[in-house]
């Protein structure tokens, strides 16, 4: 293997013309000064758009004032967090936010692993690109346009009933009945990504060596048994780091989908935290009290993902 | 392979289910387009399924005159652009040197960058961020905070790590700078991976709804998912006439089904450019090293 040259040279200088360690990083930005220049937007955005924002979320510790500033403002400690936990209304929005959640890892989640596992199944090359391409469509479609459309086809004059009636039931207003809410969230949800989230698994799969088909079909193993004994284990790996990573966002279920399905009339099932942290926060201006809801979400993800990192270490690899 | 009749019967079940699943992924879209060409009292009778009844242009004509409509488009076609552009940018000058096996501070600028996929910031902190900064009722506040997509960084960066280094030392030993190599060379090399990410990034910014939610109060300034919201909560402005008093061909109903596709018809006239390229795309996105 060649060795750059410029790697060879510190040691085949004499001792004394050798480069103290510390002296490393100035000839190196020294030498690629382009690629120090080049990279210091991206630090710029990073810094200003992530980690001032997480350095500001010490503002759930103070009684923020806006017109203070976080300098000028008092410090009370966890008094935010003593109030969000002894008002009503925080325990209503997380238990919808933990329920929808729920539901979506164990519905959800899975739903991808399925549809590759069926898609692997197709054997005609130019059906499955056709269906492919349709079930990838949706996850290109906007919230607002995906809760538009879910409206209008649950509607009293959409296809929904207008299919209800030919089968000579009666009309309901699904988007105004509290109890149909989260099943519409969780099956929109699932319609919109299903066929995106496949790509990962599909890719995984295609990584599988053919060698152990063949070997299994020698000993006498049928596709369901191929299934569960090769390509769902291949798969394994890639669904643990999904799953873990699924898990550090348990409680943020994106604020764009349930905002544009939520009605007043199902606020007390669909009301979740980032659009009670939107209304409250943002629209009233109760910054510290919802930056500590936020907050708490953070840390609940966090230990979520701490715990089930841990217990898949103890199996395969963990993400770290 | 030969197969037996159990696993026919699985192909036969697999087709079916498949198929009719992928159609769902259209049917609505097709059902509002019929939608949009009925006349109102079809459309509010449930007799429109996929074909238009008493088929009529009128909701369209109408959204289509609607000035506040196309001034959101605008907006979403200028912030689609110009924040491509500047995303594309900020997203090759960052994966380049992050792609550089020589850029000693690769290694802590990427954990740096992966905390923050891990640590979002809660949505007020990030709120007051950019309010502090004067982005608010700003269309640079729909471009700027979001900037690069970590993801779509990565996928640059994965795929100019697998550009092979013998490339960029012998354009060195040829005087070619840092920049040059990027420029002449990697570039050139990546066109595939740039199609796929800018187009990522337009449909993003086509698709921008919650920034605009936290960040613009002026309707003026309103992108088109604002618009298009704002419509289908109170469709009354939408339609901007009385339509118990007047005789039109339109109703709150067609004329919601027209809006909702006339802020589609763009995704949908791209996607089948985006799909040639985004699941290779995609896949680069698996993290290296």
């Amino acid at each position: 293997m060649a060795v750059p040259y410029d790697r060879l040279k510190p040691d085949s200088a004499p001792a004394s013309m050798r480069k103290p360690r510390g002296n490393r990083l100035v000839a190196n930005m020294r030498k690629h000064w382009m690629l120090y220049v080049m990279i210091l937007p991206g630090i710029l955005y990073y810094l200003v758009f992530k980690y001032l924002p997480l350095a500001g979320s010490a503002i759930a510790f103070q009684d923020y004032q806006i017109f203070k500033g976080m300098q000028g403002s008092a410090w009370v400690g966890l008094d935010n967090f003593r109030y969000i936990f002894s008002y009503q209304d925080f325990y209503l929005v997380l238990r919808n936010t933990a329920t929808i959640a729920l539901y979506q890892l164990v519905f959800g989640f899975p739903a991808p692993i399925i549809l590759a596992l069926l898609f692997n199944e197709v054997r005609l090359m130019l059906a499955k690109r056709v269906v492919q391409s349709l079930f990838y469509l949706p996850h290109f479609l906007s919230w607002v346009v995906v809760g538009g459309i879910v409206f209008e086809l649950l509607s009293s004059q959409g296809v929904v009933n207008m299919v209800r009636g030919w089968l000579g039931q009666e009309t309901i207003l699904f988007m105004q009945e509290q109890r149909y809410f989260r099943s519409i969230v969780v099956i929109s949800a699932i319609w919109k990504d299903v066929g995106w989230g496949t790509i990962i698994y599909l890719a995984a799969i295609a990584g599988i060596n053919p060698n152990l088909y063949e070997a299994a079909v020698m000993d006498g193993a049928n596709r369901w048994k191929q299934t569960i004994h090769i390509t769902l284990p291949t798969m394994f790996p890639t669904i643990l780091v999904l799953f873990l990573l699924n898990i550090g966002n348990f409680l943020e279920l994106g604020f764009d989908q349930i905002y544009n399905l939520l009605t007043p009339m199902t606020y007390s099932v669909g009301d979740i935290i980032e659009t009670y942290v939107y209304r409250a926060g943002v629209l009233q201006g109760q910054y510290s009290v919802t930056t500590a809801i936020g907050l708490f979400q953070s840390v609940i993800g966090f230990a979520l993902l701490w715990i089930f990192n841990r217990m898949a270490r103890k199996t395969e690899q963990g993400l770290w | 392979m030969k197969l037996t009749f159990g696993d026919k019967l699985f192909q036969l079940f697999n087709y079916a289910f498949l198929i009719a699943a992928a159609s769902t992924m259209l049917l609505p879209l097709l059902q509002l387009l019929a939608v949009s060409f009925s006349s109102p009292i079809a459309a509010d009778s449930k007799k429109v399924f996929l074909l238009p009844v008493e088929f009529t242009a009128a909701s369209w004509l109408h959204i289509l005159q609607n000035e506040g409509l196309w001034l959101s488009f605008g907006i979403t076609a200028y912030i689609t652009i110009v924040g491509t552009l500047i995303s594309m940018l900020f997203s090759v000058l960052t994966a380049y040197p992050l792609a550089h096996k020589d850029f000693l501070i690769r290694k802590p600028i990427m954990v740096g960058i992966i905390i923050t996929m891990i640590f979002n910031a809660p949505m007020i902190p990030f709120f007051l961020t950019v309010r502090e900064l004067g982005l608010m009722n700003s269309l640079w506040a729909l471009i700027l905070p979001g900037v690069i997509g970590t993801f779509n960084m990565i996928i640059i960066r994965t795929f100019f790590m697998g550009i092979p280094k013998e490339l960029d030392d012998s354009a060195r030993i040829d005087g070619c700078s840092d920049a040059g190599i990027l420029f002449r060379i990697y570039l050139p090399l990546s066109k595939p991976v740039m199609a796929t990410v800018s187009l990522f990034y337009a449909v993003g910014y086509w698709n921008t709804f919650s920034r605009a939610v936290l960040f613009i109060r002026d309707p003026e300034k309103w992108p088109l998912q604002m618009k298009l919201r704002a419509y289908l909560t109170s469709p009354e402005e939408l339609a901007s006439v009385n339509l118990v008093l007047g005789d039109y061909d339109f109703n709150t109903t067609t004329l919601k089904a027209a809006t909702i596709l006339f802020a589609t018809i763009p995704i949908v006239l791209v996607y089948p450019y985006l799909q040639k390229y985004f699941v290779k795309g995609s896949m680069l996105g698996s993290l290296k090293e």
